[in-house]
């Protein structure tokens, strides 16, 4: 079944009737596996409107009887999910600000400089990019722990929600990749012309790569904002008071104070999943795109 | 905006005159950053590991003891077991499911886009809300895995706290979360493929599956290699679906390495300990990349 469906619109020595059955029991099956991918999100959006009586009756329904949409304000009430929303979106779109600007600084360079150590340099930031994370989060909460604070209550960094964000300023090693490769598609030429007009590197970056490199940005930022978001360990290893909790933080802790409370948990889940899954409809090319580049042009 | 206006004629000159100075100023935060958040502090582990240190006290150096105390610690041998376990069933599982995916989702038809959504969506969502979800799937009371399974007689289970299905439940919510990602790179190498070259061969006679074995196949293995390499650094980092999954605290069926990371660092702040134990897991990471990328000459087909 697998190899037809790549050929299966060419040339083929079954006849039409044949191959038209083969198509309908396909899109059949890719419909079938689509909703079966659904279930998960169906069960999360049905459960989040039950009754407790209904979740655990005998005999359990598959829709709610009727819905209990106070199920919803029952949950926002339960913890500040308010101040985890504006928490996660604030320190989302920080990560995506600071990302934006260092990586395209640095894949400017990567891409249009010349300047001694730059393979070298390269290759370490690409060694950093197969590194697990987990091994520098150790040496990091350390360091956070060193560093004088004005604002906290420690004297330090932790408890505070800078190091979710600060980092994102000071490069990143996926986003200096896929920057650098769109930036290499650009004709050195457009630069050089730019330079005999009189234009400094920051000028040509600012004015030429910047706006060229637009689609390559817009994909950058998306990844970035759903790293952000969905991020959970930096979270619960940094983050001490509940109001300062992101949403997947305030979600696990939520999970611990309301066990079996199945359809108050589903609620938050959901409400939890929307933003991305509403970025995600908008923002489908640039996903699809953002993987390809990184992935292929290699 | 104009930071140094400076003309072309300040070009060349010293290996850091004119381009270089530039290039150092446009790459100040990345160096920045890698010195003191990841090259650095990925140098600093190395000291870190050699010595009992609990944040409170002065760090004590205590060479090898951390990496010899690893290897009898029981919890540790279980959490390797168990993240081996979960790479090797999950990531070639996912990659077979996926391809098998991108073939049929590869077509123009209206309304596919819609279709792949439903595919991609998982992807997208946190793995903490996924995980919560998949918790009351599994739950032995009234879930609804327990659920569809009774309706064809089928007794109920405790699928995360039975040890022996604990780590194939996480896996197969892990796999189910993963495709998406896979199949947008399996997609993207199909349509890269050109059709002329497909359609030579049918001219030629070559059927369905002679053309999927020696055309499509071949060209896709870069795609192959490439989501390869992503679902194994991913899995052998495997956590977030454990906290959540195995509440309150993982039993040695479900403890992964990262977790066990984690609960030493965090929970009983032995971070000599699991700095050693991360830099275990660095080395299994860059063994297993480095066999890999080794492994590409033989059956990677770059075009």
């Amino acid at each position: 079944m697998s190899g037809s469906a790549v050929v299966s619109s060419r040339r083929s020595p079954w006849p039409a009737r044949t191959r038209r059955i083969r198509r309908g029991l396909l899109i059949g099956l890719l419909i079938g596996g689509g909703f079966l991918m659904m279930v998960p999100f169906l069960w999360m959006v049905t459960t989040s409107l039950k009754t407790r009586a209904e979740v655990f009756a005998v005999s359990p329904t598959l829709l709610p009887a009727n819905p209990r949409w106070e199920n919803y304000a029952d949950m926002w009430n339960a913890l500040p999910f308010a101040a985890f929303f504006v928490n996660s979106v604030k320190i989302a779109v920080l990560n995506t600000v600071g990302q934006l600007i260092s990586c395209s600084m640095a894949a400017y360079a990567f891409a249009a400089l010349r300047f001694p150590f730059r393979g070298p340099l390269f290759a370490v930031l690409l060694v950093t990019l197969i590194i697990p994370f987990q091994v520098v989060l150790v040496p990091n909460f350390i360091l956070y722990r060193l560093l004088p604070h004005p604002f906290s209550t420690s004297g330090n960094w932790i408890g505070t929600q800078e190091p979710l964000w600060v980092g994102a300023f000071l490069g990143a090693a996926f986003g200096t990749f896929l920057l650098r490769q769109f930036f290499l598609t650009i004709p050195r030429e457009l630069g050089d012309a730019a330079r005999v007009d009189g234009a400094n590197p920051w000028q040509i970056y600012r004015l030429i790569y910047l706006p060229l490199a637009r689609p390559a940005l817009a994909t950058l930022a998306i990844f970035t904002f759903m790293w952000s978001w969905n991020d959970f360990i930096n979270p619960i290893i940094y983050l001490r008071d509940i109001p300062s909790f992101t949403l997947t933080a305030g979600l696990s802790l939520f999970q611990g104070q309301y066990v079996g409370r199945w359809p108050l948990l589903m609620a938050g889940a959901l409400v939890s999943v929307i933003p991305m899954i509403a970025l995600f409809i908008v923002a489908q090319r640039h996903f699809v795109r953002g993987i390809a580049l990184t992935g292929i042009k290699g | 905006m104009t930071v140094g206006r400076r003309g072309p004629s300040a070009r060349g000159g010293g290996p850091l005159g004119g381009e270089g100075r530039w290039a150092l100023l446009f790459l100040a935060p990345t160096i920045i950053g890698l010195a003191i958040l990841s090259a650095g502090p990925i140098l600093a582990t190395l000291a870190i590991s050699l010595t009992k240190w609990d944040l409170l006290r002065a760090p004590q150096f205590v060479g090898v003891d951390n990496f010899v105390n690893l290897a009898s610690d029981d919890r540790f041998l279980k959490a390797l077991r168990n993240t081996a376990f979960y790479t090797v069933v999950s990531v070639p599982l996912g990659m077979v499911i996926a391809l098998f995916l991108a073939l049929a989702l590869n077509q123009t038809i209206r309304g596919i886009a819609w279709i792949r959504t439903a595919y991609f969506l998982p992807v997208v969502t946190s793995t903490i809300a996924i995980a919560l979800v998949w918790q009351w799937i599994y739950s032995p009371d009234a879930g609804l895995l327990n659920q569809f399974l009774g309706v064809f007689g089928i007794a109920p289970r405790t699928w995360l706290s039975d040890p022996t299905l604990a780590m194939p439940s996480i896996v197969a919510m892990s796999v189910w979360q993963g495709l998406g990602t896979d199949v947008i790179i399996f997609l993207a190498g199909l349509q890269s493929i050109p059709a002329e070259l497909l359609d030579a061969a049918s001219v030629d006679g070559a059927g369905r599956w002679a053309r999927f074995r020696h055309i499509v196949l071949p060209l896709l293995t870069p795609s192959i290699f490439f989501t390869g390499i992503l679902s194994l650094i991913d899995s052998f980092q495997v956590f977030d679906q454990i906290f959540v999954l195995s509440r309150p605290r993982p039993s040695e069926a479900t403890i992964t390495v990262v977790y066990f990371i984690y609960e030493n660092g965090f929970k009983f702040f032995k971070m000599g300990y699991a700095t050693a134990a991360s830099w275990v897991l660095f080395l299994i990471v860059v063994f297993f990349t480095a066999i890999y990328f080794r492994s590409q000459n033989r059956w990677v087909h770059y075009q």
